[in-house]
């Protein structure tokens, strides 16, 4: 009896470090901010906030007009092309990566890395005054080399989004890449031998091996991605919405969009509320992405 | 301690939710610094009553405030700490006492005024204490008739230019228009500003009777004298570059390839040493309103804590050491800053600096940047409505009324 009790609380006792540590640094703030998002914590109500109830959700509601209904499916549009095209370029470079014979394999891996760690603060303003900035940028001096007039990169809505999405990939392919390669390598090469024995051809080989054997491993680190790329906030910001150079180009994502017409407001109840708002609309589709993983494995 | 820890822990939510841009909040509630826990004025006579102030600026500064508080000693021992994301550190401090003063600029008083974290400086000193700053800099540190701030020193833009490339200068803005155009080619620019910036385009705004928000923070971005100025700024801008971030600007400027630049003071030191020769020139004068450009100006200075007040009397003895005409000239002589403190303009080595003698004439003209806590959004709203105006072309009526509009909302949003 006393065996079958420790043997039911033993795993506990053992986690209990890191489940405080997440109750601690993840639980405890989220049920804060819902607490807050009831008060009416603010600039004017900062020692003597109090309980207000819906109200500011009410005021969040009403953030959530046609400017966020676009900012949202935006952000569902940035986070399919990001997705879909980071698969594809990492699975291919990969691929390559893996090619029997290839020399100095690792040293490529190296380099491809590098983006990764590199502070994405750094890079991203990199990019816009190398590779975007009108005067000095690197494509405008092409463009002029090639006689094309100069481009504005970052105004226009279509070659904002385009250019971020760039970005977006320069700064996670070297995650991708990193898994996928893991992956690849993991599969027993006896498959591909057999395969070549019945006269398959690397399609064949990629479409009935490789995929369905990656796929269990992919599926988790894909989720990972689309969330981190549904609330990318930084490349965004920095590249277009920054106070003191915004560029004129209207690509608001989720979090720009709650940035520009809730936290700057400092009013912290209305802004909590926001925040638990889209935390709900995250966890939905939370739900929905781990039906799908869970469908494919 | 309920309040504080709530507050690390809405900081944090926040900081989460821009994981990765860097913003991360400091969530020091000033625990440890407590080894800085001043005793009460109350305590034995000779033990000395310690304060803390808190700067968030260059280490050269922070050594001068300690140069100026060292003053004060034996009675006073006044500890100068650099402490990052200060504004933010500030509002949790709230009760905790500590810090006991911070240096920073004015701007952000109403919010910490409304916060109820600072206090007024007439609560510890007279008015009279304030008579000899400039009127400019006493106005920037006034929010609804209590003065929050003892000024030290202020900034401002001014009309720089290359003296290899620019020989006349303009002394009104069509003159200045018509030298653009002619001098604005392969690369090379006539004059530059960062033309979708408010802080910028307020100073025209200003000139033409318009402003983006007043001392009663109601928003301004309709007027008729707003849009006016929008309007005719909006024609400088076919000879800028497009993008007009200060990181282009400046480069242009530091690499030869722009005859003049309405910029800082920062520029200069820069600018020298890229070897430019550098001129500073009064504004330019708006033909049609008669007016120069009347910049926005930031005043650097000393707040005090609400939580402070227990130590009245070496507060008082602090914020008076600050407004002596010897601490404006200690900056002015180590960094070329203006001093706000008129007698200090007495001394040969202020006199005799040109860009602190041109700063002070632009102060007579220069507006305070609002210190109204409504200013935090009016940036945002404010540069959409120029980036649309000069970037996309969109109508100026409807865009300044869109913008108006969209100020009354965000700041019925901050309530």
């Amino acid at each position: 009896m006393i065996l079958k009790i420790k043997s039911k609380t033993e795993p506990y006792l053992y986690s209990a470090p890191a489940l405080i540590v997440i109750a601690l640094v993840m639980v405890l703030p989220i049920i804060y901010t819902v607490y807050i998002s009831f008060t009416n914590m603010n600039v004017y109500h900062w020692k003597d906030f109090k309980f207000i109830g819906f109200k500011n959700y009410q005021k969040a509601l009403f953030m959530l007009d046609s400017g966020f209904l676009m900012a949202f499916l935006r952000t569902v549009l940035w986070t399919a092309v990001n997705i879909i095209l980071q698969l594809i370029i990492s699975f291919l470079i990969a691929v390559l990566l893996n090619v029997k014979g290839l020399k100095l394999s690792k040293l490529y891996k190296t380099f491809l890395m590098f983006p990764w760690a590199m502070p994405g603060y750094v890079s991203i303003l990199l990019w816009k005054m190398g590779m975007f900035n009108t005067e000095y940028g690197f494509l405008n001096h092409l463009l002029q080399k090639l006689g094309i007039s100069k481009i504005n990169w970052l105004s226009g809505n279509f070659t904002a989004f385009v250019s971020c999405i760039i970005l977006n990939l320069w700064l996670a392919l070297p995650f991708m890449i990193m898994i996928i390669d893991g992956a690849l390598q993991s599969v027993d090469k006896c498959y591909y031998e057999s395969a070549k024995l019945e006269g398959a051809n690397f399609w064949n080989q990629t479409r009935y091996i490789t995929i369905p054997l990656i796929k269990p491993i992919i599926a988790p680190m894909v989720m990972m991605t689309l969330f981190t790329t549904f609330k990318q906030f930084d490349i965004v910001y920095l590249l277009t919405q920054q106070n003191g150079s915004k560029t004129g180009a209207d690509i608001h994502t989720v979090l720009t969009y709650a940035y520009e017409n809730a936290f700057i407001t400092n009013n912290y109840g209305y802004s909590s509320a926001v925040s638990i708002i889209i935390f709900l609309i995250l966890l939905v589709y939370s739900i929905f992405n781990q039906k799908d993983i869970r469908g494919e494995a | 301690m309920k309040k504080i820890i709530a507050s690390i822990f809405l900081a944090s939510v926040i900081a989460g939710a821009f994981s990765g841009c860097g913003s991360t909040v400091s969530s020091s509630s000033g625990a440890e610094n407590s080894v800085y826990d001043s005793q009460s004025s109350s305590g034995a006579s000779h033990e000395p009553i310690k304060l803390v102030v808190w700067h968030e600026t260059t280490p050269e500064i922070g050594e001068l405030l300690q140069k100026e508080f060292d003053k004060l000693k034996p009675d006073i021992e006044v500890e100068v700490v650099k402490k990052e994301k200060m504004t933010e550190s500030l509002k949790l401090a709230g009760d905790s006492g500590e810090p006991d003063m911070y240096f920073f600029a004015h701007d952000k008083i109403g919010t910490f005024a409304q916060m109820e974290i600072i206090a007024p400086v007439t609560d510890f000193i007279s008015k009279d204490d304030l008579a000899d700053m400039l009127p400019m800099t006493v106005e920037a540190a006034t929010y609804q008739n209590q003065v929050y701030q003892a000024p030290i020193f202020f900034e401002t833009t001014m009309f720089l230019y290359n003296k290899a490339l620019m020989k006349q200068i303009p002394k009104t803005t069509e003159e200045l228009y018509n030298y653009a155009k002619e001098n604005t080619k392969d690369g090379v620019y006539g004059f530059l500003e960062q033309h979708s910036t408010a802080y910028y385009v307020a100073a025209w705004m200003h000139s033409f009777g318009g402003y983006i928000i007043n001392e009663n923070a109601e928003p301004g971005l309709n007027l008729s004298g707003t849009m006016e100025a929008v309007e005719y700024h909006k024609k400088f801008v076919e000879y800028m570059p497009i993008d007009g971030d200060y990181q282009t600007l400046s480069t242009l400027f530091l690499e030869g390839k722009a005859h003049s630049i309405i910029a800082g003071p920062w520029l200069i030191p820069n600018a020298k040493e890229k070897g430019i020769d550098i001129g500073i020139a009064s504004m330019p004068t708006i033909d049609e309103t008669g007016k120069p450009l009347m910049s926005y100006s930031g005043v650097q200075g000393i707040s005090v804590m609400k939580s402070a007040e227990s130590k009245k009397e070496a507060v008082a003895a602090a914020l008076k050491q600050i407004l002596k005409p010897e601490t404006g000239i200690d900056f002015a002589k180590a960094m070329g800053s203006a001093p706000a403190n008129s007698k200090c303009y007495n001394d040969s080595d202020v006199s005799g600096n040109e860009i602190i003698m041109n700063l002070k004439q632009n102060a007579e003209n220069a507006k305070p940047m609002p210190n109204v806590p409504e200013m935090d959004v009016m940036w945002t709203v404010t540069e959409n409505m120029l980036t649309s105006v000069n970037k996309n072309n969109d109508d100026i009526k409807t865009e300044c009324e869109k913008a108006q509009k969209e100020a009354f909302e965000k700041i019925e949003a901050m309530k």
